[in-house]
């Protein structure tokens, strides 16, 4: 019914809304967002974050062949580190020559797929806390050889020699949980907006079509940074110069719809980390088309596999009552189950019933298992395959209910409600060994957070290490 | 039972193809219960029923038709209880081609300090929880039963190489012998898994000579060297594996335990051997290494930062391969040294590379002497090695020597 067209005549990026909730703003709705030679990508849906340029634990060969996901999230601070001994080098991410087969340096350099979407920002999602702060004109980023200082100028010419598919121009972000006071956020939202202003007048004189902007949505009050959004939609979005929005806080798309209805056809991109599906479903109803989802790498690392559907399964439908554990005993099931724990020791189950990925299908719980116990990184990896397919069958299963709602209003909105009851809130901790934590994936602050895992070589006439105390509580 | 060109036995069947007219090297057929696989072959290592990083389905991509297990690991993890539920280590990791297990007895020789050698078997402690453990031939046939594997490896006493104590190695080379046949006793399954006896005797050729009578005497349907790479200097090496293979009948695979640097590979063959396994090509390639035709590069070093051609030109595994083609990566020496030693995944691709590698050195070999071209093979492969003839390691040249070919004169 609402189909709004975004860049036709640039053709670099399209955006249809196929079916939203006649109420109008802020609620869910289907679309389909398309880019030149990209896989075109049905929304609500997500995409993979990568970790230096790469989806973790996952080779391109494995992308290609064992992931629907059609997006990745990439940061630039994860390829502009100087070391020490070559700090004046020019990143060589810069020098990258395209081929046929990647036609952006971005994708050439990362080897990843064609066909998958990219969008670059400044910074990892989540982002260490940098304990420098911001300047009028520079972000701090976090590389892996430390804190360094990235001019929202560098940034920009990064973003054009690189020619993301979606960039998202250079926000004033704390990156910390405690939310700013109201001096800082006025700050944010003054520097956030300078910098936009100097972002589109820098890309308006360049030859670059195929960026498409996703201009930020500060994580404060809509009354806070009011000026600038309306900027954008005053000044950016007739010119066909604003693409979209990355949104740091699901819980100001009401007001955007209501005070700002000019920017509604837009595709919204959540940056704001939602922790679990319910968080995901729960922002789907305000509005977010498109979800980079870090809680996916989260949860393999821990050695947990996805478990839940969308819609959840029906309880009443006793005749595929599905192997779950807990689903005919009344409470609700868990997110994701622990492949650490010894009773998938010799399970030859796959990891959640009727999965058709390849770790599902090729191996089962036992193996896995063995993996996480013995520290293969293969364990890793095909958790990885698996929970990027739950999480692309969850996003299929929503897109569906949506389609459906066109009949029936109130289909999605109940599917919701059961899924709510049906799971769990959180997902387990799990208690399996992680990966090897990397400098520039973690900054300890203060020190003293001891160690998740146990050191794997010890003196041989040593005590036996206290193993427990080895892992972090929390 | 054997005809002419090929051997028989009940889990296995030997079929020599060609043989060089100039040295030793053979191109043979070996088929297993879990299907053909091309001699001379290498193995890689997959020690905990996982090769480091590869997903089965990435490493039957390569070509690889035969990999390694370890007994030792897989007793401690997953265990024997959980082998048994599970069906074995082809079901546990999804691997429908064939495994090899050594005997746990290698375990030994990077354990010794905590090892125990009685003619029982070794005792040693858990390195779970110091619990003292007894692993006997009969145990260690238990274990590989359990396991499945299409090829187990006997119990041998292990001592390296360069061990001065000749009463020593005597008393370890005859101990093998005997537990060799506390072995066959204890096989379970001799129709549907091959046993291969070890031939001991360090460096001294005639304690392998008498160990190789020994143990031909048993009969197993393959023979290994072992108890080499070691330490021990490149030419003892090579004159224990000329000894052996000299004795060695023609229609049984012979294999080199341990051996993997390309160099050996090749040499190696040329001596007669058939068989390798090694953890260096796959080791190596997580501490950024990649095995080239011109000699190991370390991606991590600077000067391939901004390098954008693939790792090895020419190469052909999914990471190097030309991009227009079927299953090519596009991997750059740059992206490789972006990433290695910070995501797991320039070690899965480097391991894919040096894996790659390593069977395609045999595969070229097995066709150079299929197509009566071996010494011309081995030349210019050590001339792609090295920048000039001075430079060859004198071993090879001796050893290749030996066999009739000169690397020096053309």
């Amino acid at each position: 019914m609402t189909v709004d067209n975004q860049n036709l005549e640039s053709g670099a990026m399209r955006f249809e809304v196929i079916k939203a909730a006649l109420k109008g703003g802020a609620a869910a709705r289907l679309g389909r967002l398309a880019f030149a030679r990209r896989l075109p990508i049905d929304t609500p849906n997500y995409m993979g974050v990568t970790s230096r340029g790469a989806l973790p634990h996952l080779t391109p060969d494995n992308v290609s062949k064992h992931l629907e996901t059609t997006g990745a999230y990439m940061a630039l601070e994860d390829f502009i580190e100087r070391p020490q001994q070559y700090a004046k080098r020019t990143p060589p991410i810069y020098e990258t020559p395209t081929t046929t087969k990647h036609n952006t340096r971005l994708h050439s350099f990362t080897a990843l797929p064609q066909s998958v979407t990219t969008v670059l920002s400044a910074r990892r999602l989540p982002a260490v806390a940098s304990p420098m702060g911001n300047t009028n004109a520079s972000v701090s980023v976090f590389t892996s050889t430390g804190f360094q200082v990235l001019t929202t100028k560098e940034y920009l010419s990064a973003v054009k020699t690189l020619t993301p598919d979606i960039a998202i121009p250079p926000a004033d972000l704390t990156h910390s949980p405690i939310t700013p006071n109201s001096k800082r956020a006025l700050r944010m939202a003054e520097r956030t907006d300078e910098w936009v202003v100097d972002w589109f007048s820098e890309l308006s004189d360049s030859n670059n079509p195929r960026i498409s902007t996703f201009a930020p949505v500060l994580p404060v009050s809509y009354s806070i940074q009011w000026e600038y959004i309306s900027r954008l939609a005053e000044d950016y979005l007739p010119t066909s110069q604003l693409s979209g929005l990355a949104i740091y806080d699901a819980d100001l798309l009401p007001d955007l719809a209501e005070h700002c209805a000019a920017l509604v056809p837009l595709p919204r991109l959540s940056l704001a980390d939602p922790p679990t599906p319910h968080h995901i479903l729960r922002q789907i109803t305000l509005g977010i088309d498109l979800f980079a989802l870090p809680f996916i790498n989260t949860i393999s690392d821990a050695g947990l596999a996805l478990s839940f559907t969308f819609p959840p399964p029906t309880t009443t439908n006793t005749s595929s009552v599905s192997e779950s554990s807990s689903s005919c005993t009344g409470g609700p099931s868990p997110l994701a189950i622990d492949l650490s724990l010894p009773a998938h020791a010799t399970s030859l189950l796959p990891l959640t019933p009727n999965c058709t990925c390849y770790a599902c299908t090729s191996h089962h719980r036992a193996y896995i298992h063995h993996l996480l116990s013995a520290r293969e990184m293969l364990g890793w990896t095909l958790l990885q395959i698996h929970n990027h397919a739950i999480m692309s069958a969850f996003f299929a299963g929503v897109r569906s209910m949506l389609a459906q709602g066109v009949a029936q209003e109130g289909n999605f909105d109940e599917a919701v409600r059961r899924f709510t009851l049906a799971y769990e809130p959180e997902f387990p901790e799990g208690v399996g060994q992680r990966p090897r934590a990397r400098g520039y994936q973690y900054k300890s602050v203060g020190g003293g957070e001891g160690r998740r895992n146990k050191p794997a070589w010890s003196k041989l006439d040593g005590k036996a290490q206290d193993e427990e105390d080895g892992r972090i509580e929390a | 039972m054997a005809s002419n060109r090929t051997f028989t036995s009940p889990a296995l069947t030997f079929e020599l193809v060609a043989r060089c007219p100039v040295t030793r090297a053979r191109a043979s057929i070996l088929t297993l219960p879990h299907g053909a696989v091309n001699l001379p072959i290498f193995m890689p290592v997959a020690t905990q029923a996982s090769l480091k990083g590869l997903t089965p389905e990435q490493l039957e991509a390569t070509g690889c038709r035969l990999c390694l297990n370890n007994t030792y690991h897989l007793g401690l993890k997953p265990g024997q209880e959980v082998l048994d539920a599970v069906g074995g280590a082809h079901k546990l990791q999804g691997w429908n081609h064939n495994i090899l297990t050594d005997s746990g007895g290698f375990q030994m020789v990077s354990l010794l300090k905590l090892a125990n050698i009685t003619e029982e078997g070794v005792r040693f402690l858990s390195p779970h929880d110091g619990s003292p453990m007894l692993l006997t031939p009969e145990h260690s046939m238990s274990l590989q039963n359990s396991i499945g594997s299409d090829i187990m490896m006997q119990l041998d006493d292990v001592l390296v190489t360069t061990s001065p104590d000749k009463a020593r190695m005597r008393e370890a080379m005859e101990r093998s012998v005997r537990w060799l046949d506390r072995c066959i006793a204890a096989h379970k399954n001799p129709d549907t898994q091959n046993l291969f006896c070890i031939i001991q005797g360090g460096l001294d050729l005639d304690m392998r000579r008498e160990c190789c009578r020994e143990m031909l005497a048993r009969n197993t349907p393959g023979i290994a060297i072992g108890g080499l790479s070691g330490g021990e200097a490149k030419d003892d090496f090579c004159k224990v594996v000329a000894a052996c293979t000299e004795l060695l009948p023609d229609l049984k695979p012979r294999y080199v335990m341990g051996i993997g640097y390309p160099e050996d590979l090749v040499v190696s063959v040329a001596l007669g051997a058939d068989m390798f396994d090694c953890v260096w090509p796959t080791r190596t390639a997580r501490f950024g290494n990649a095995i080239t035709k011109h000699g190991m590069l370390n991606m991590k070093r600077e000067m391939y930062a901004a390098d954008f051609g693939p790792i090895e030109e020419g190469c052909g595994c999914p990471c190097c391969r030309p991009t227009e083609e079927e299953g090519a990566m596009g991997i750059t020496r740059a992206f490789v040294h972006h990433n290695a030693a910070k995501e797991t995944v320039a070690a899965h691709l480097l391991t894919l590379h040096n894996v790659w590698y390593q069977l395609d050195l045999m595969r070229q070999a097995r066709q150079a002497i299929i197509e009566d071209r071996f010494p011309a093979f081995v030349k210019g492969f050590f001339g792609n090695l090295y920048p000039d003839r001075n430079s060859y390691p004198t071993w090879a040249v001796d050893a290749l020597r030996g066999v009739g070919i000169d690397l020096i004169q053309t």
